[in-house]
């Protein structure tokens, strides 16, 4: 029977937090790194095109302006909060979650993928039709330009934060971020549009619809999308903490570039009836989500196992409980069984204040690289008081 | 379990330097720039220089004919339809007939014949002809602030081989000169431009009126 002894968890631990990067900090200025400065020309081309188009036609379409901003900025904020929910593990920095969401704003858009789009549409046209470029232009045109417009920020990201970004699920997490820019910025657009489909009247009925139906449909388009495409990028590429395994990876590039061209070309499958429209759009939406889920499920075991090594120790030394371990480094079910092992409604709740009080230690312990710190301590004491039911230090 | 001989080993360990960053080894140098980081950005760049530059000037380079022939009609939304010159390209837009597989046809055409342009959009409106050129010039100003092409002079109306009652008026720009027209077949409004160099002559004047005049709404006759 194999010993692990203390020092045996610690070198774990250390090397938990080598691999993964979790806790070190981002610092975007990089004047040494030509990714800084490819994503700084890239990123600024990109918000010069747009804050141009939105200035010019301000004027005409305020209202649906500032409704379209308003709604998806809310949007935005709901699905930021979602990613923190579902990120339990070995977290990215925030600033870096915010410099995936300007390249998929931006970058992907303006810079790269609208102008793209323009000329494989009228391409289309000249080559087969106006008709075929209606039918199956966009289906056959986007997929191909914005979803590796969209994965490519990923590689500069990489070059950026070669420490942060470790595994599949880093793509995924930092992908959806991409994904979201994309899509609020490509969602205004279309409201913008919608906004001038009645000649400039009633631009806030014009556009409400579509603001609603593109909110509804985002559940499972751009961000889900690039989620998949950037966590099978990590296994084209290879990371430290994440082998290459090249056949997943081109599949997982593929699906999403898949689902999109089917998304695209909906209108043209369904063909006029409306109730087919509806029921491949539900299908369509069913299919990403549960392909979504599988990827997460399936991307999330290392980010775990970090969780588990790095919190291992706190266990050997009754800081936290074998129980609390299993939790905090298992999945949903793993922590919804923790908490219901609670005798009463108290100590149910207590146990998820544990929990939380889990996570902070480990998140303290990451940003220490496993030392022993004063906040790291804090930490540690911090749990203890909130098991034994005590009262929360004054403010 | 672990070991309880060697469980007194204190879990503060040395912790690693890392340098920050911006930190680049000396051997990974290039020109004082981490050289690791050149090839992921100039792989990014060519693609930004793919889908930016070089799709739209192959755009560019491929030709174009599709030309209105004798019977062609343009079918817009809502059964919007218009009866192109024929001889003009049809740069956007389907012939009656041809709808796509959605079942919808879109919402603009245009057909072009050298430097002249006849573009017809159509969406809902409430309100008459005159209003929804009211609603086109204030839209459009906006737009423009006073640049680009502008209505200009009063409304003056028109009447479409169908007997449809419409307004129109002329428009400018820096060289171009043209008309712009708007109808409005119960609740959806109609806006014809047509746009050229203003020393075009008469012969293009009266192609766009043609084109103006046969603007009509499947089934408005019966309406």
């Amino acid at each position: 029977m194999t010993t692990t002894t203390l020092a045996d968890l610690d070198h774990a631990r250390s090397i938990a937090l080598d691999l993964s990067g979790w806790g070190r900090r981002f610092n975007f200025y990089q004047p040494r790194n030509c990714a800084f400065w490819g994503y700084l020309v890239l990123v600024g081309i990109g918000i010069l095109v747009y804050v141009a188009r939105l200035a010019r036609k301000y004027d005409a379409y305020g209202e649906a302006i500032g409704l379209a901003v308003t709604s998806f900025a809310f949007y935005a904020a709901l699905f930021w909060w979602f990613t923190q929910y579902i990120d339990h593990y070995a977290k990215l920095p925030a600033k870096l979650m915010v410099v995936a969401f300007l390249w998929g704003g931006f970058a992907a858009t303006g810079a790269m993928a609208a102008n793209a789009n323009d000329a494989i549409l009228a391409i289309y046209a000249k080559v087969f039709g106006q008709v075929w470029a209606l039918n199956w232009g966009a289906g056959l045109a986007a997929p191909f330009t914005e979803e590796p417009a969209k994965g490519s920020g990923l590689l500069l990201l990489i070059a950026l934060a070669p420490r942060h970004i470790r595994t599949a699920f880093d793509g995924l997490i930092l992908g959806a971020f991409i994904g979201l820019g994309f899509q609020i910025v490509e969602d205004i657009s279309y409201a913008l549009t919608s906004a001038g489909s009645q000649f400039g009247a009633n631009q806030i009925g014009a556009s409400i619809g579509t603001i609603a139906v593109r909110m509804v449909s985002g559940v499972a388009a751009h961000a889900l999308y690039s989620a998949i495409f950037c966590a099978g990028l990590v296994y084209l590429l290879g990371r430290p903490a994440e082998p290459r395994k090249v056949g997943r990876g081109l599949l997982l590039v593929a699906i999403p570039m898949l689902l999109h061209g089917i998304w695209d070309s909906l209108a043209s499958i369904a063909g006029p009836s409306t109730l087919a429209l509806l029921g491949l759009l539900i299908a369509v939406i069913v299919v990403a989500l549960a392909i979504g889920v599988r990827v997460y499920t399936l991307t999330v075991k290392r980010e775990q196992d970090f969780v588990r090594d790095v919190m291992a120790p706190e266990a050997a030394r009754d800081v936290i409980t074998e129980a609390e371990l299993v939790a905090v480094s298992g999945n949903r079910k793993a922590r919804k069984t923790y908490r219901k092992s609670g005798r009463d409604r108290r100590e149910r709740k207590r146990a998820r204040y544990v929990l939380n009080a889990v996570y902070g230690l480990a998140d303290d312990l990451a940003a220490a690289r496993g030392a022993d710190t004063d906040r790291v301590r804090f930490a540690r004491a911090e749990i203890a008081r909130i098991r034994a039911g005590g009262a929360p230090p004054p403010r | 379990m672990p070991d309880p001989e060697t469980d007194n080993s204190s879990a503060t360990s040395a912790v690693r330097f890392e340098p920050d960053e911006g930190w680049v080894p000396a051997d990974m140098r290039f020109l004082g720039v981490d050289r690791r980081t050149i090839a992921p950005t100039l792989a990014v760049f060519a693609l930004a220089v793919v889908m930016s530059v070089a799709l739209p000037v192959i755009n560019a380079k491929v030709p174009y004919h599709d030309v209105v022939k004798v019977g062609d009609v343009i079918e817009l939304q809502g059964g919007v339809t218009f009866v192109p010159d024929v001889g003009w390209g049809i740069t956007s837009g389907v012939r009656a007939g041809q709808a796509p597989l959605s079942g919808e046809y879109p919402a603009t055409a245009s057909v072009e014949q050298g430097a002249l342009e006849f573009r017809v959009h159509t969406g809902q409106f409430d309100g008459d002809a005159n209003q929804l050129l009211d609603q086109i010039e204030t839209t459009s100003g906006a737009i423009n602030h006073g640049r680009g092409v502008h209505m200009t002079g009063a409304h003056t109306t028109i009447v479409t081989d169908q007997g449809k009652q419409g307004a129109t008026a002329r428009v400018t720009g820096p060289h171009t000169g043209g008309v712009i027209a708007a109808f409005v077949f119960e609740g959806r409004g109609v806006e014809a431009v047509a746009t050229g160099p203003s020393d075009a002559g008469a012969e293009p004047a009266a192609a766009a009126l043609r084109m103006i005049r046969s603007i009509s709404r499947l089934g408005d006759g019966k309406r």
